[in-house]
């Protein structure tokens, strides 16, 4: 199964299987910490043997034992048994866990069958989002499926979009 | 089968602990799932129940149900006569009502954000760098 390459993009598809399957549906995460294998442990040391040859430094332990460190990730996994369909998200990024639990948390709405509309009170909606009409149970999916990739974006491009600018104006 | 299920309190010293062990031994997997608690014990009225005529029989349900939160430290398979050392599979799980939900997630963002600490941090060297390389192409502009 590919992963997604957005995290939006997962939680997005993941709450649309919820709503159609929220009994069998469940959520599995994975960190993992992983020990380089003994085969990547040699290439890195074939590469960097071939790096120092060619270029002037020999001795780069700092590199080579920075390259063949631990390798740690995160892996989301959506997976509904009685249909099959199975949606993944990998990260090795520690700045995404806090976001990614907490849409573990907006979906865990859709588990317990609650409304979305509380969900707009705990996120910070600061940016132009503020239009949210409380959604209902009985809103449509397509209501509640342009709600959420809104709430979710709009404050990172914002965030991004303001640093920009502030450091254009220095 | 309810004696089994910690509270949310307990599950979060244990999962703490969980990472903890984890970090430790410096490698290994921590698995968490949650899932909708379909089986509500004692009253079993509300629980909406599987119908053939209607495939929608669980999207609706009259009364907000709560969720379970597992961990554990290992897959549940393990591998015959595998070189690694057998380690003592840790099981936790917790019910989360659904009136607790959001505090629960709460606290578990922050712990799962600690725990975690072999991810890769966010790289500020290398935003330096650009910043710098922008100065320079700024500089650039204003001479050319």
């Amino acid at each position: 199964m590919p992963y997604f390459t957005t995290s939006s993009e997962w939680v997005e598809q993941s709450s649309l299987l919820l709503k159609a399957r929220p009994t069998t549906t469940r959520i599995t995460s994975k960190y993992s910490v992983l020990k380089p294998n003994a085969s990547k442990v040699r290439k890195q040391k074939e590469k960097s043997a071939i790096k120092s040859s060619s270029k002037t430094p020999p001795s780069e332990p700092s590199a080579t034992s920075g390259v063949a460190s631990f390798q740690a990730s995160f892996i989301l996994k959506t997976y509904d048994p009685e249909s099959g369909t199975c949606l993944k998200y990998r990260t090795d990024k520690a700045a995404e866990v806090g976001r990614l639990v907490g849409s573990l948390g907006k979906l865990g709405r859709h588990m317990a069958a609650l409304p979305e509309v509380l969900d707009d009170l705990s996120a910070p909606a600061d940016q132009g989002t503020g239009t949210h009409t409380p959604i209902t149970e009985g809103a449509s999916s397509k209501d509640v499926k342009s709600a959420v990739p809104e709430s979710k974006s709009a404050p990172q491009a914002g965030g991004g979009g303001g640093k920009k600018k502030k450091k254009g104006k220095k | 089968m309810v004696g089994e299920h910690l509270s949310n309190e307990e599950f979060f010293t244990g999962l703490s602990e969980l990472f903890d062990s984890n970090r430790a031994k410096s490698h290994g997997s921590i698995f968490l799932t949650q899932r909708r608690l379909q089986f509500s014990f004692g009253s079993t009225a509300s629980t909406p129940t599987k119908t053939a005529d209607n495939p929608l029989w669980d999207t609706r349900p009259q009364d907000p149900l709560p969720i379970i939160v597992r961990a554990t430290n290992s897959k549940s398979t393990k591998k015959v006569g595998g070189s690694r050392k057998s380690e003592k599979r840790i099981k936790l799980s917790t019910i989360v009502q659904p009136e607790a939900l959001d505090r629960f997630y709460l606290r578990y963002a922050e712990l799962c954000k600690a725990g975690m600490s072999a991810l890769k941090k966010r790289d500020r060297s290398k935003r330096k760098k650009d910043k710098a390389k922008k100065r320079k192409a700024g500089d650039g502009e204003k001479k050319g």
